[in-house]
């Protein structure tokens, strides 16, 4: 109990310091209008909005301040994808792509006010309970986390890699373990960790120091977003909307137990390393049309549909923190950006993560939550006008956006240079359905997994058995091991054959 | 929902994928071997075992990634892949698609490699914005071969002018760029003197880049590119000589 009150305080304390400055609401407002401005333009995702802010905001102002502008975009753009699946049946971002299964034929029955006001409720407690969850278990993970040696650290990385690779891929699971594959390659370049020694820098002095992060980010989520957006594009044609945007507070207490449902679903995959909003909103969406006594009216314009999608997106973002700040491995794309503006400002996510940033965190996601809350509420309108710019129209200036924010981070035109790059090959792995979000993992991780991996067959000498000497290394390598055995399709029939016999 | 054509598209392009993968798995596998490995001696003094030497985790990522790639190929291969990689289906573009990006392609090139070094920055994002949205809003490809021609014609003036780094603060590339652009927005709106959109984009190509770039150094004092640029050089100078001082005494 003294833990719980012990939380709470801690809590009330960053709370109230945000509430009492007043630079906290400039930052908050700007940055849910930006947040859900972006998620609202088809075109322009979660991930985008947090690297480009992370590209103005991530090392110009203080760390406190960029976590208010981050955070809030993230809140904010994960909610805004909402806006086109309802009105246009086109989902803004990959995690409103659910909730166009319900939405739009709400409000094509002239429900559409109803429907927008239901996903901001549902997103505003879907934040709510993730956050919750971030402050519980993040205590008791960094208390477990502290236990955690290289070996463990190494095993968790490629843990990581591998379930977003397995997960975030939408053809072959091969081509995200390869997008995965790319990425750890592309973190070896450098002087290695350990013994300074240059590897794959082709004589170039600027690469003697890796590729940077935002830059990387920048060109993998930007670049291809602008490329494949600048085409002719009709705007689709809009669902009227007739009614008020009123939460319906009716539907929100009959539906509680599905709201909480998927809550916690959310929460849950977004505490997966590397696995995404999208993938929440599909996972809740299809448990709740499996256990709901109205599942045969999913699709049709449910409301128990549309609150199954719409909680689980948002509840995801509490979840993808939690592994990002006990860890350091983040739990979505969106927090791998956010990650990048952590290691500009130089704070190492983990074990020995200033408290004081937890709460903070957990603080501008509640105040961030009922900003976005009131927004959707009070100007839903204007980000239905927003909906009527053509891409053309905005993709330029994201171009110009990411140039300087990326230019401007530190490595001046060598990172202009290497955000092209990765771009067009970002551009090239979209077309051949190979994930991104691995790659950006793998980068991400692949010094974490580099160093751990070789200090831990360094302080053995070069017994492999350290991988497995330890419960946690031996459990996260039976995982590790599972997980690639899950998806070859011999044992995978042999399993089916198995569970044959056995039903 | 995918269709058989997307899916012998998808392995066709999955072929021409491993193979492209395989010969970079097998090219960084030998830069790789030029990385300390077994027992490797410097200087006289025994430095590096196998499992800490910097070659074993590289070496690892793309016998890794080699051998996946074996397993794409495998895949692509039994689902037909191989026999379409040749064919239009194959390739999976059309002429539209491959002018669309290839234009493209042309113009991020000459941004980024050409201009924004050397040219100033809100004179060479100006143009970009032009020449994007006039070149793609309406999908013509006339106008995105003349939007990518500008562009270029931008870039190569800029590098045969001030190739060399101690040449980029001068403007004699500033002026052919302005020209440039100011020549492609008045084409633009003389030939387009219905379209309500294009009418707003010499707004949206000055205001961005010129807020971007002052927001950039003044408020968060930040580094841009080009600081000694023709138009930028000239704000800078004014904001410390003229404006700072209003507010500073």
């Amino acid at each position: 109990m003294d833990f719980v009150f012990s939380q709470l305080a801690g809590f009330g304390d960053a709370f109230a310091d945000l509430v009492l400055d007043p630079l906290t609401y400039l930052y908050l407002v700007t940055s849910v209008f930006l947040g859900i401005t972006f998620g609202a333009l088809p075109g322009l995702t979660a991930t985008l909005a947090v690297t480009i802010l992370t590209g103005f905001f991530g090392n110009k102002i203080p760390l406190d301040y960029s976590l208010i502008a981050l955070l809030g975009a993230y809140v904010g753009a994960i909610y805004g994808g909402s806006y086109p699946s309802i009105v246009l049946n086109i989902p803004g971002t990959a995690a409103s792509a659910a909730t166009a299964m319900d939405g739009h034929p709400l409000a094509k029955a002239g429900r559409g006010g109803e429907a927008l006001g239901l996903t901001t409720t549902a997103s505003f407690i879907g934040t709510l309970i993730g956050t919750v969850a971030l402050l519980i278990f993040v205590w008791v993970l960094l208390l477990i986390s502290k236990n955690i040696a290289s070996p463990e650290k190494a095993l968790l990385a490629l843990f990581g890699i591998l379930l977003s690779g397995t997960l975030m891929s939408s053809d072959l699971v091969v081509k995200g373990w390869i997008a995965g594959l790319i990425g750890l390659a592309m973190a070896m370049v450098g002087l290695d960790p350990l013994l300074s020694e240059p590897r794959y820098t082709f004589g170039w002095s600027y690469m003697l120091s890796g590729f940077q992060v935002v830059p990387v980010l920048m060109g993998a989520f930007a670049v291809p977003q602008v490329i494949e957006g600048l085409r002719r594009a009709e705007i689709g044609k809009m669902a009227q909307l007739n009614d008020r945007i009123v939460p319906n507070l009716a539907a929100v207490r009959r539906y509680l137990p599905t709201i909480t449902r998927s809550g916690v679903i959310g929460t849950g995959v977004g505490a997966l390393p590397g696995v995404g909003e999208d993938v929440a909103g599909w996972v809740s969406y299809g448990v709740g049309k499996s256990v709901s006594r109205e599942g045969k009216k999913f699709g049709k314009g449910s409301l128990e549909g549309l609150l199954s999608a719409e909680t689980a997106n948002n509840a995801c973002i509490g979840g993808a923190l939690i592994p990002l700040l006990v860890l350091g491995i983040p739990g979505s794309p969106p927090a791998a950006a956010l990650m990048g503006a952590l290691k500009i400002n130089n704070v190492i996510p983990g074990p020995t993560i200033d408290p004081a940033i937890i709460l903070r965190v957990v603080a501008i996601l509640v105040l961030a939550s009922f900003t976005m809350f009131l927004m959707g509420l009070f100007t839903a309108r204007v980000f239905i006008r927003i909906l009527r710019i053509p891409q053309t129209l905005f993709l330029p200036v994201v171009m110009v956006l990411t140039t300087i924010g990326s230019f401007s981070v530190g490595g001046g035109i060598n990172d202009l240079y290497l955000m092209l790059g990765v771009g067009f090959v970002a551009y090239f792995m979209n077309m051949l359905a190979f994930p991104i979000a691995p790659l950006v993992i793998g980068v991400i991780l692949g010094g974490l997994f580099d160093e751990t991996f070789r200090r831990s067959l360094f302080l053995a000498d070069g017994d492999l058995s350290v991988f497995a000497s330890r419960p946690g290394a031996a459990i996260l390598l039976a995982l590790n091991v599972a997980l690639i055995l899950s998806q070859i399709p011999v044992v995978k029939r042999t399993f089916g054959r198995l569970r044959g016999r056995t039903a | 929902m995918e269709t058989t054509d997307d899916k012998a598209v998808m392995r066709a392009r999955d072929f021409w994928a491993s193979l492209v993968l395989m010969a970079l798995s097998v090219f960084f596998l030998w830069r790789t071997s030029e990385i300390p490995f077994l027992d490797a001696r410097q200087g006289g003094v025994s430095g590096v075992h196998w499992y800490d030497s910097a070659a074993i985790v590289p070496l690892g990522i793309f016998l890794c990634m080699l051998v996946l790639s074996g397993i794409l190929m495998a895949i692509s291969i039994r689902a037909g892949g191989a026999k379409n990689a040749l064919s239009s289906v194959g390739l999976g573009w059309n002429a539209a698609e491959a002018l669309r990006f290839g234009t493209l392609a042309v113009i991020f090139l000459s941004y980024i490699a050409a201009l924004v070094p050397r040219v100033d920055f809100i004179i060479a994002s100006g143009l970009l914005i032009t020449a994007l949205i006039y070149g793609y809003h309406a999908g013509k490809p006339a106008r995105m071969k003349l939007a990518a021609l500008v562009v270029a014609a931008a870039g190569i003036a800029a590098m045969t002018m001030h190739y060399p780094q101690s040449e980029w603060d001068s403007h004699g590339d500033d002026w052919v760029t302005l020209a440039l652009w100011a020549g492609l927005t008045v084409w633009m709106l003389w030939n387009n003197r219905d379209d309500r959109v294009l009418r707003i984009i010499p707004w949206i190509a000055v205001c961005t880049p010129l807020i971007l770039v002052c927001a950039m150094a003044f408020g968060f004092r930040q580094n841009v590119p080009n600081r000694g640029g023709l138009i930028f050089s000239q704000i800078e100078y004014h904001y410390y000589v003229t404006l700072r001082p209003l507010w500073r005494d």
